[in-house]
């Protein structure tokens, strides 16, 4: 079968995180599993796919989840698709997060709007094998109390002894009891040693490009600050030609960067 | 690969031709205009002095390819293709280009099928347009790599060398249309193939192109050049040059569906079209003309030296022939190549 073909995948659950951001959770028809940070192109049966990472639990093998924004043709798609659907998925694609050289380490990861999504992924794998870092701090911006995703879970990522969880919005309502400010507000004081400690960052260019500068100044170095980009993608492996940045492909050799890697390309962030 | 010559007669080579239509669909550039365009054989045939318009890039991958229902499985069998009359150009670096970003790694089915079972027939130039440049990329005007046969006009024939197994097993299996080579015959092609490089020679050297071994740190501290927006400046994104490119390899897949039910397929794609990196969220890397053009040239002189050694470039001259802005890669890299010595 050519490579580019998907599997069939049956929508299981919809669940609504805010009025543009679904989690679609899918049953795979053949045998599927990835690595957490890898990225799949989920297929809208005869109308078109799309690259996403999973926000499931990477050690989770009968389902995983997509967390989806409606921002565009492909998105409105599966944001109006119904439980019982059978859709397509190639993949997985891509790097993923090296979870082994984040072993023995103090880990921040920085996460804006859906960036969260492959972030929770991150998380649930952390998790699973806890005792190998030393501190997890959660750093969390949403535009609004509104969009904040996983709202339902969020205690349940606070309730570990070495982990952190900080969470701000960009506006509020007066009754919002929480901190205003982007995410970067709330990179100031952290309860880690910065200069050797992991930052791993996911959301929008902008965010992704103001808190790298940020942990730069905090005294991070380069070669242990993670992106997770973004392009336009059409193929995933390699071929296409649409989403290589100077000498990446971002789907290839991506989507997981190391900021010493990429931070002086020219366009990185648009 | 042995490179003996042996020599086939013109009606000879259409008798060959027509043998090989059994197991091929036999392609070769037919003239209009002075220009030369792919045409499927039918029994007549003439020689192409230089290159066609387009490159061979049409029988390694379609420019609009079905990959197949999904959800099923189900594979389609059509003939392979004969190129007849392939230059240079077309071979060299193009098909190792090509094959790096289709085999590589994974394999893309649909272009390995092509590439093991065409079968290349390729040319000496015997007359060179006015964009020609392959030996500025060290490629001479006759086929020295990557062919299964290539043919050199000689009186009343061709002289006929074989470059692969294949080659050698089509004259084989035709060996009552083949003859052995006069030392006359063999003179008369080493000096047609020597005043071809002569001519060719002259042209490239008025050129004011960079040594090919400066194209690399030309592009990777060209960046900021002005040549970009200028020269972008009158792209009208008609995609000519992508299109006709041997090295050109970008594509989108797409969805639909079809009285089989659901279907995807392949149409050829290139970064000079405004919306090529552009996102659903709106945001895209490459948004202007000039970011799109330079992207063109880093992928063509950065991204593949460092990949695999190898310029993305023939020298074929499509690109700058076809261009209707009249943007020419020659003159970038000789403006690249002044402004950085200044």
């Amino acid at each position: 079968m050519s490579l580019y073909l998907p599997n069939k995948v049956t929508l299981i659950k919809i669940i609504e995180e805010t009025p543009t951001i679904k989690t679609f959770v899918f049953k795979p028809h053949v045998s599927f599993s990835f690595k957490t940070g890898q990225f799949v192109e989920l297929t809208y049966p005869g109308a078109g796919e799309a690259p996403f990472t999973p926000s499931s639990s990477p050690n989770k093998k009968d389902e995983f989840e997509v967390t989806i924004m409606r921002v565009g043709r492909v998105t409105e798609l599966f944001h109006n698709a119904k439980e019982g659907e059978v859709l397509g998925v190639r993949g997985p694609y891509g790097n993923g997060y090296p979870l082994d050289d984040f072993k023995g380490k103090e880990l921040l990861i920085v996460g804006g709007g859906v960036g969260l999504a492959p972030l929770r992924s991150l998380i649930y794998a952390l998790y699973a094998r806890i005792n190998d870092f030393k501190k997890i701090v959660i750093c969390y911006g949403a535009r609004s109390p509104q969009d904040i995703i996983y709202k339902y879970q969020l205690d349940e990522f606070k309730d570990q002894t070495k982990v952190e969880f900080r969470l701000t919005v960009d506006r509020a309502e007066p009754t919002w009891k929480g901190n205003v400010g982007i995410v970067t507000t709330t990179l100031d004081k952290l309860p880690i040693d910065t200069k050797s400690a992991t930052g791993i960052v996911c959301g929008p260019p902008i965010m992704m490009k103001f808190v790298s500068l940020k942990l730069l100044e905090l005294g991070f170095a380069p070669d242990k600050v993670y992106l997770s980009m973004e392009k336009n993608m059409s193929c995933g492996l390699g071929k296409c030609g649409h989403c290589r940045l100077g000498k990446y492909y971002i789907c290839k050799d991506g989507p997981v960067f190391k900021l010493q890697d990429i931070k002086d390309m020219w366009d990185i962030w648009d | 690969m042995n490179h003996t010559l042996d020599f086939i007669e013109s009606n000879n080579f259409l008798k060959l031709l027509n043998n090989l239509t059994k197991a091929y669909q036999v392609f070769f550039p037919a003239e209009t205009k002075k220009n030369y365009f792919w045409q499927s054989y039918t029994g007549n045939f003439a020689f192409n002095n230089y290159r066609a318009v387009t490159s061979i890039r049409q029988f390694l991958t379609s420019a609009v390819e079905p990959i197949g229902d999904y959800f099923k499985t189900k594979t389609e069998n059509s003939k392979p293709f004969c190129i007849v009359g392939a230059k240079a150009c077309d071979l060299s670096n193009a098909l190792k280009v090509q094959d790096y970003v289709f085999l590589e790694g994974d394999v893309d089915e649909n272009y390995k099928k092509m590439r093991q079972q065409n079968l290349i027939i390729s040319s000496d130039c015997t007359a060179i347009k006015e964009t020609c440049f392959c030996l500025a990329f060290g490629i001479k005007p006759y086929p020295e790599e990557l062919f299964d046969l290539n043919i050199s006009p000689a009186e009343n024939g061709y002289a006929v060398r074989i470059g692969s197994d294949r080659g050698e097993k089509i004259v084989a299996e035709n060996k009552d249309l083949f003859k052995d080579i006069t030392w006359q015959m063999r003179e008369e092609h080493e000096r047609k193939r020597s005043d071809i490089v002569k001519k060719l020679t002259l042209q490239v050297s008025q050129l004011n192109f960079p040594q090919k071994e400066l194209l690399y740190d030309l592009m990777k501290n060209g960046y900021g050049d002005g040549v970009w927006p200028s020269e972008a400046l009158r792209c009208v994104e008609c995609g000519a040059c992508i299109m006709n490119c041997p090295t050109c390899h970008c594509f989108l897949l797409f969805d639909t569906k079809d009285e089989n039910g659901y279907f995807k397929g392949r149409i050829w794609d290139g970064c000079q079209y405004k919306n090529f990196t552009r996102v659903a969220g709106g945001a895209s890397a490459l948004r202007f003309r000039e970011y799109r053009l330079r992207n063109r040239y880093i992928k063509k002189f950065e991204f593949f030296p460092s990949r695999i050694n190898t310029y993305a470039c023939t020298g074929c001259g499509r690109c700058v022939e076809d261009c209707p802005a009249k943007i020419d890669l020659r003159k970038i890299f000789a403006t690249l190549d002044k402004n950085q010595k200044h």
